[in-house]
């Protein structure tokens, strides 16, 4: 029977295609769920426009914590985060002094991990590097590769996590911002 | 009317008892109703594989990121090359010859789906090229161009998945019925065998490219398991079984006799060869492996029912290729691929048999006839043919009639010019039709066999005439 096979066919590929949809919302929203953690810490400290804020308490935290050279598997999730190489921060020092490299927190993303590294020269973000960009594939690479270098100078021009998100590249984009605060809190400017 | 080629005493022969009758017609129900079960899970198999192809997708997150027009735009793109490889590996499928298949759909009529796949896959193929371009372009902020260049060039495994559109392009462009008429039969074949080549090649940048199928993921499982399920079908039933198969029955020409101007029977040795499982009306795929015929298979009926130790095939040379036939020296190996086909008594539906045949369309109904149990006066079968010259094997087809109590009738001379008519001018105009044949026509199974367009107009007056869609059944030789 052609209209029983037909029939059979459209109902069953219906259920399938709903099942799928269903569990692809049910895995955004458990990302949206995981998420927040990172994107409260960027949303926190908006308000640090410039390099020239006075340095919080907060500061003193990344000297307890100066071990993790660079490799930037180490950090897991988006809580942890190891800032290396804290050389300047003797006592009470002003965010001018501060000089090192800091690493953000690891995002997730819908296509992978994202992690920036500043480097902080006397209180200034002398340079981003990526450590990790959103890799799921070729055309995620491809993506990255174009946004990275883009998303690095408007960093370095701004001087903070407030900058433009590169269009194609939204997921990568949010990432570094994300990250970039993160490392930014780390160097306590 | 027709002529009656013999007349036989009929009344010497006694009919069945009726309880046999109505056994045979409630085993004929039941196999109807499994085989027909079967072709509607298959179809709903080919529906819900498209399906999964697609709901695997958007099961992963990046689905769900329908932000702007670019992000529609690719998703559109990924899916229509997501169910263009389901299709593919579908048609993958119906040309391997899977006995399931072939039993249950007859392999003439699985080619003829995988025929009729060929251009919506490529047009799904050429819109996910197109489509994903697009959006990937509207997410850069690239012409589509420009795009094409950059995915070329930055993004690994994309040169191999241009080569592969090329090569699926190039195979369906020559399979367009106009242009694959022109082509010979053996350059068209090659150029159809590099669609495995396009799935190889297609391969990687669907495991590299998009994030849906990323390392890990169950997506990836169940493609990479699909393509292996396909793969394995392939080469187990296209070339394991075949090659398995002619090295066990040593098949080899024995005979090449010319049985009418431009027909050969082939006849055949080999060992145990009534263990290959042919049942009359069906077909093989013939290789002859000598220097000139060994590069060209073809798909011939047995003519006659295989004994242990030899078999016969009849030939009409249709082409270059066939005519070499007829010069084969005995002694030639053969190779065979099937008994594959289900113009057989295993089809049937219906408490009585018509049959038609013309030309060398009588080969398969000759040996049907020879391999069937019949009842007295429950087949009627009608041979056609254009001129005296396409009579060949009609004496064998009457002595088999004669023994199993069978009608038959003999028609001769050309088709009416302008009309789309099956019959002989004359029989046309006198109104000879189906239905006056064939006593009993609508409780008949009507097997057809013979040129196409011919057998069409048959089928189609048994159409018009009301008999049902299962009871025609048709045997489609051209690949």
């Amino acid at each position: 029977m052609r209209s029983r096979a037909l029939a059979g066919g459209v109902v069953a590929s219906a259920a399938v295609l709903t099942l799928g949809w269903q569990i692809g919302a049910a895995q955004v929203s458990a990302l949206n769920a995981a998420s927040p953690v990172t994107n409260s810490a960027g949303s926190g400290s908006t308000s640090s426009g410039s390099a020239t804020t006075a340095p919080s308490p907060s500061a003193s935290s990344s000297s307890g914590s100066s071990s993790s050279g660079s490799s930037s598997e180490s950090s897991s999730g988006s809580s942890s985060s190891g800032s290396s190489g804290s050389s300047g921060l003797s006592g009470s020092s002003s965010s001018a002094s501060v000089s090192g490299t800091f690493d953000g927190a690891t995002t997730q993303t819908q296509f992978g991990p994202v992690q920036v590294e500043i480097v902080v020269s006397s209180g200034k973000i002398t340079d981003v590097k990526a450590l990790q960009l959103t890799n799921d594939g070729g055309r995620s690479v491809q993506i990255s590769n174009q946004a990275a270098p883009i998303l690095r100078s408007e960093a370095l021009t701004a001087q903070s996590a407030s900058i433009q998100s590169v269009s194609g590249a939204t997921y990568t984009s949010q990432g570094y911002m994300t990250s970039l605060q993160s490392a930014i809190d780390q160097a306590g400017l | 009317m027709t002529t009656t080629v013999e007349s036989h005493p009929r009344a010497t022969l006694r009919p069945p008892p009726a309880q046999q009758v109505a056994a045979d017609a409630a085993v004929r129900r039941r196999n109807r109703r499994r085989r027909s079960a079967v072709v509607d899970l298959l179809t709903i198999l080919v529906w819900v594989s498209a399906a999964i192809a697609v709901a695997l997708y958007l099961a992963s997150p990046g689905a769900h990121d329908l932000s702007g027009t670019a992000g529609i735009v690719t998703s559109l793109g990924i899916v229509a090359g997501l169910v263009a490889t389901d299709l593919v590996l579908i048609m993958l499928v119906l040309a391997a010859r899977v006995p399931l298949i072939d039993r249950v759909f007859g392999q003439d009529r699985a080619i003829a789906v995988h025929r009729s796949l060929g251009k919506p896959v490529l047009y799904l193929i050429l819109v996910h090229g197109l489509l994903i371009t697009i959006g990937y372009g509207l997410a850069d902020g690239s012409s589509p161009i420009g795009e094409t260049i950059s995915l070329f060039t930055t993004v690994d495994d994309m040169p191999l998945a241009y080569l592969g559109l090329g090569l699926f392009i190039t195979v369906v462009v020559t399979s367009l019925v106009a242009i694959r008429r022109k082509l010979p039969y053996e350059a068209w074949h090659a150029i159809h065998l590099l669609s495995y080549a396009a799935v190889a090649v297609a391969l990687p940048h669907q495991l590299s490219v998009g994030s849906a199928f990323a390392d890990g993921t169950w997506q990836r499982v169940y493609w990479v398991t699909l393509y292996v399920v396909v793969l394995a079908a392939v080469v187990v039933y296209r070339f394991a079984l075949p090659i398995l198969l002619s090295y066990r029955h040593r098949i080899l020409v024995r005979e090449v006799e010319t049985i009418a101007p431009g027909v050969v029977s082939i006849h055949l040795s080999g060992r145990n060869l009534d263990r290959l499982g042919v049942e009359g009306g069906q077909y093989g795929i013939w290789r002859f492996w000598t220097a000139k015929t060994w590069w060209h298979a073809h798909p011939v009926s047995f003519s006659a029912v295989p004994g242990t130790d030899s078999a016969r095939i009849t030939v009409r040379d249709l082409g270059a290729g066939s005519r070499r036939l007829g010069r084969i020296r005995p002694g030639a190996r053969v190779s065979l691929e099937g008994p594959y086909g289900l113009f057989t008594a295993r089809a049937r539906t219906a408490p009585y048999l018509a049959m038609v045949a013309s030309g060398i369309g009588i080969t398969p109904v000759r040996s049907m006839l020879e391999d069937a149990t019949l009842r007295p006066g429950e087949a009627t079968v009608l041979l056609r043919g254009s001129d005296a010259d396409q009579q060949y094997l009609w004496a064998e087809v009457g002595a088999l009639a004669h023994r199993s109590g069978s009608e038959l009738f003999a028609m001769v001379g050309p088709r009416p010019s302008g009309v789309d008519a099956w019959q002989s001018a004359d029989d046309f105009r006198r109104g000879v039709t189906l239905g006056s044949t064939f006593p009993h026509l609508m409780e008949s199974d009507l097997y057809i066999c013979g040129p196409q367009v011919w057998a069409d107009l048959v089928a189609r007056d048994a159409r018009r005439a009301g008999v049902p869609e299962h009871q025609i059944h048709q045997e489609r030789f051209e690949s």
